[in-house]
C-alpha cells in the first residue's frame, strides 16, 4: 500500500473542509476555508493547506475521498460519496455508540440513521428552504449586527425566551428586528431563534426515528445555544466535539482508510 | 448452414419512441389547423375522460395537462408562468393551469405552436379539485359551455365500487349525449361509438402487456420514463386503428428487446418502482439521475394517469359503451383513496420484485402529492421498503436544483448497495 495517510475534503456551498487521518482513523490534521465562487480552486487551497500543516507530502497520501455539494470537482479525489453516508461515517467513527446523526449546515440540515456498523439506515433532508438551517441564524444574526460566533454565546444568557413564529429565514429576520423594537432582550430573542431551528430539526429526526445515541455535527453544532436548544427538545444528551463540524470530511477520510485497505487486500491476494 | 441472427442495439430497438414523437407532432398539427379546417376543439382532462363519445361527434380533444408537459418538456414554461403569474396567479397555483390558461391569452406563443381556444369545455371532475376552477376560467375567457360529469370517488379501502355510483355516472353520459349533439351539429350514432370503444379497448389490452413485460428480470424498458413516452398515444390517440397499431409495435419492439437482452441502461443494477409525476423542464437529466447507477424502473403509476389498466379495475365493452366507460371513469387514479394507491405501490414491489420505491412529489399537485409523505413513511418504516421521497414540480423549473437531487439519489443508492449487499 502506498501513503500512510488518508484525507477526506468536503466541498459544500458554504465552507470547503478537509480532514487527515492515518491508519489508525485517528485524525492528524484538518483545514478549512470559504468555498467562494471558484470552488475547484478553494479545494485545492484548503487541501494543500492541510497538508502543509501536517508535514506531510501529496505522495504519502494513500486515498482520497470528495464528498460535499462539490465532490466530483475533487479532481485528485480516486472516488466521491454523498456526504450523507460521510456524516453517518464520520460520527460513527468519532463516537462509534452513534445511532442517530442530526447535520446541520449552512445550507441544509439532514437526519441519518444509522446501523451499528456505521451505515445509513435512512436519512431525511430539509434544502428546499433555508428555514431550520445554519442560514436562519446567520440571517438573525446580521439583522442583529452581530456575528455567528457571538449568537450561540449571547443566547445561552437568556432567562426568558421570545417565541419567534415566522418559519421563513427571510420573514425572521424582520421578526428578530421587530422583537428588539419592542424592547425584548437580545439573548432572548436569539434563544427564540435557536428554539425554532432546533424544533425543525428535531421534526426532522423523528422522520428517520430517533435512537440513541444522538451526534450533533456540522458548522452549527459548534454553536453552544443551539446544541443545548436540540438537547432541551430532545430531552437526552448529544454529542458533539470540536471535530464535528469537521464531519463529512472526517467521514471521507475514514471511506479512504477502508477503501486502500480493500484494494491493498486485493493486491496482496495471491 | 443458416446464418445466426445479427446481434440489435437498444437503437435498434427504440424506434417506438420516435413512433410517439411523430403521433405528438401529427396531433398537434391538427389542433393548430382546427380552427382553419372547421374542426370543433372540445377542452378535456387526462383522466376520467370519456374521450370515445367525444370522438364519435368528431371533437378533436385537446388537453390543456398534455399541451402544458409538453411545452415544458421543450423548455417553454416560464414565460407562460410569468404570464399568468403577472395576471394574478399565485405561485402556489398548479403549473399546469397557469400554463393553460396563459397559452390561450392573446399574444401567448408556445413551444408547440399556437394552442386553440375551446369551442366546448368537457370537465369530468374526478380527484382534483382544481379542475373544476380551471375549467370556470376557461368558460369565462371562451365563454363556451361547459359539460360537467361528477365522478363520485373511490371510498372502499379495496377499491370496490357500489352499483349506484355506476348507474349514476352512466346517467350523466345518456344525458350529456344530447348536449354533445347540439354543440357538434351531429347526430349520435351509437354504432360508432362501439366501435370507437372496441378499437380503445383493444388497445388498452397491447398496453397492459407491454406495462406486465417490467416483470421480466433484466427489464426490456424503463416502465417509468420510457412509458411516459409511450403513454402518449392511449391517452389522446385511443379509439383509432392508428394507436392499436402502435401498441401491437411497441409490444413487438420490447419482446425483441428481450430476446436481445438490450435495454435503456447498460445493465440492471437496481429494480425501482416509481409514484409520481415527473419533472418536465428537466425530464432527461431526471432520468440521467437514475439511469447513471443503472437503475431501471420495473412498474409505476403515473404512466396509468390514463387508465389503470393493469389493475383489472375496469375493461372497456363495446357491449355496454357508456357503462364501462363510466367504470372507466370512476377508476381514474387520483380519483382512488390513498389506501388503495399505497397498497398498489406495494403490491408493484412484490409482483414485479423490485429492490425500492421512489416518489417524486411534485409543488403543483395536490391531488399527485398529497398524501406521499405517509406514504414513504409507511412503505420505509412499516413495510421495510427502502423509499426514497424527492420533490420539485412538474413544469416550474424554478423548483429544481439538480444539485440537490443528484445529492439524495445519490445518497440513496449508497445505502440501497448496502441493504442489498447484506440481503
Ligand atoms: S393539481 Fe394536479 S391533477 Fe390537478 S390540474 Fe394540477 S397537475 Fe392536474
Amino acid at each position: 500500500m502506498t501513503g500512510a495517510y488518508f484525507a477526506g475534503v468536503d466541498a459544500g456551498s458554504t465552507y470547503t473542509k478537509a480532514v487527515l487521518l492515518d491508519s489508525d482513523s485517528k485524525p492528524v490534521t484538518t483545514a478549512i476555508d470559504m468555498t467562494g465562487i471558484n470552488i475547484v480552486s478553494a479545494i485545492d487551497k484548503v487541501y494543500h493547506a492541510m497538508l502543509a500543516k501536517a508535514g506531510v507530502n501529496e505522495r504519502e497520501v494513500g486515498y482520497v475521498v470528495g464528498t460535499g455539494y462539490g465532490r466530483y470537482k475533487v479532481t485528485f479525489g480516486n472516488s466521491q460519496v454523498t456526504e450523507i453516508s460521510c456524516h453517518a461515517k464520520g460520527a460513527y467513527t468519532l463516537f462509534p455508540k452513534t445511532r442517530t446523526v442530526l447535520d446541520m449546515g449552512g445550507q441544509d440540515t439532514k437526519a441519518i440513521r444509522i446501523n451499528g456498523r456505521g451505515e445509513v439506515v435512512d436519512f431525511s433532508m430539509n434544502d428546499k428552504c433555508a428555514a431550520g438551517t445554519g442560514r436562519f441564524i446567520e440571517g438573525s444574526a446580521r439583522a442583529l449586527g452581530l456575528t455567528l460566533a457571538e449568537v450561540g454565546d449571547i443566547s445561552m444568557r437568556s432567562t426568558k425566551p421570545i417565541k419567534i413564529s415566522a418559519t421563513c429565514a427571510v420573514f425572521a429576520e424582520m421578526e428578530t428586528q421587530e422583537q428588539l423594537a419592542w424592547g425584548n432582550k437580545l439573548e432572548d430573542i436569539l434563544y427564540g431563534v435557536h428554539v425554532s431551528i432546533a424544533s425543525r430539526s428535531i421534526g426532522l429526526l423523528r422522520r428517520v426515528g430517533i435512537e440513541q445515541e444522538v451526534t450533533f455535527t456540522g458548522g452549527v453544532s459548534l454553536n453552544r445555544g443551539m446544541v443545548k436548544c436540540v438537547e432541551e427538545q430532545l430531552g437526552s444528551k448529544v454529542n458533539t466535539n470540536p471535530m464535528t463540524m469537521f464531519c463529512g470530511a472526517m467521514g471521507a477520510a475514514e471511506f479512504a482508510r477502508e477503501k486502500a485497505m480493500v484494494a491493498a487486500r486485493e493486491v496482496a491476494r495471491p | 448452414m443458416p446464418q445466426p441472427a445479427a446481434k440489435l442495439t437498444f437503437k435498434d430497438l427504440d424506434r417506438a419512441k420516435y413512433m410517439q414523437g411523430g403521433m405528438i407532432k401529427e396531433y398537434f398539427d391538427s389542433l393548430t389547423n382546427s380552427r382553419a379546417n372547421g374542426t370543433k376543439v372540445a377542452y378535456a382532462f387526462v383522466m376520467a375522460n370519456p374521450i370515445e363519445l367525444l370522438k364519435s361527434f368528431d371533437f378533436l380533444p385537446l388537453y390543456p395537462e398534455i399541451t402544458s408537459l409538453n411545452i415544458s418538456y421543450r423548455g417553454g414554461a416560464p414565460p407562460l408562468i410569468t404570464l399568468a403569474e403577472e395576471a394574478g396567479y399565485s405561485t402556489d397555483a398548479c403549473g399546469y393551469v397557469k400554463m393553460g390558461v396563459a397559452a390561450t391569452m392573446p399574444g401567448a406563443s408556445t413551444t408547440i405552436g399556437n394552442v386553440p381556444g375551446p369551442d366546448l369545455l368537457l370537465l369530468s371532475y374526478s380527484g382534483c379539485q382544481i379542475y373544476i376552477h380551471w375549467w370556470e376560467q376557461f368558460h369565462y375567457q371562451a365563454g363556451v359551455p361547459i359539460v360537467l360529469l361528477d365522478i363520485p370517488y373511490v371510498r372502499d379501502f379495496e377499491g370496490r365500487v357500489p352499483r349506484h355510483d355506476i348507474r349514476y355516472v352512466t346517467g350523466q353520459l345518456e344525458e350529456v349525449i344530447a348536449r354533445l349533439e347540439k354543440a357538434s351539429g351531429k347526430r349520435f350514432d351509437e354504432n360508432r361509438l362501439k366501435e370507437t370503444v372496441r378499437l380503445s379497448a383493444e388497445a388498452w389490452d397491447l398496453w397492459r402487456q407491454c406495462l406486465e413485460m417490467g416483470k421480466l428480470r433484466p427489464t426490456p424498458f424503463d416502465a417509468y420514463f420510457e412509458s411516459i413516452y409511450y403513454m402518449a398515444p392511449i391517452t389522446f390517440a385511443r379509439g383509432s386503428q392508428k394507436c392499436v397499431d402502435f401498441y401491437r409495435f411497441l409490444l413487438e419492439e420490447l419482446k425483441s428487446r428481450a430476446e436481445h437482452g438490450v435495454g435503456p441502461t447498460a445493465e440492471e443494477r437496481y429494480r425501482l418502482v416509481f409514484e409520481g409525476v415527473p419533472n418536465y423542464p428537466f425530464f432527461k437529466k431526471f432520468w440521467g439521475l437514475f439511469a447513471q447507477h443503472n437503475a431501471r424502473s420495473v412498474a409505476s403509476t403515473y404512466p396509468k394517469v390514463a387508465g389503470l389498466v393493469d389493475t383489472g379495475a375496469f375493461r372497456l365493452n363495446p357491449d355496454k359503451p357508456l357503462e364501462s366507460l363510466a367504470e372507466y371513469m370512476i377508476h381514474a387514479y387520483c380519483n382512488w383513496n390513498m389506501p388503495l394507491r399505497t397498497n398498489l405501490i406495494e403490491k408493484y414491489v412484490r409482483d414485479y420484485k423490485a429492490d425500492a420505491v421512489i416518489l417524486h412529489s411534485i409543488k403543483s399537485c395536490r391531488s399527485f402529492s398529497m398524501g406521499e409523505g405517509d406514504m414513504r413513511e409507511y412503505l420505509a418504516v412499516e413495510k421495510g421498503i427502502p423509499t426514497l421521497l424527492v420533490e420539485s414540480d412538474h413544469v416550474d423549473p424554478r423548483y429544481y436544483s439538480e444539485a440537490q437531487m443528484k445529492n439524495r439519489v445519490d445518497a440513496f443508492f449508497e445505502t440501497l448497495d448496502l441493504r442489498m449487499g447484506a440481503k
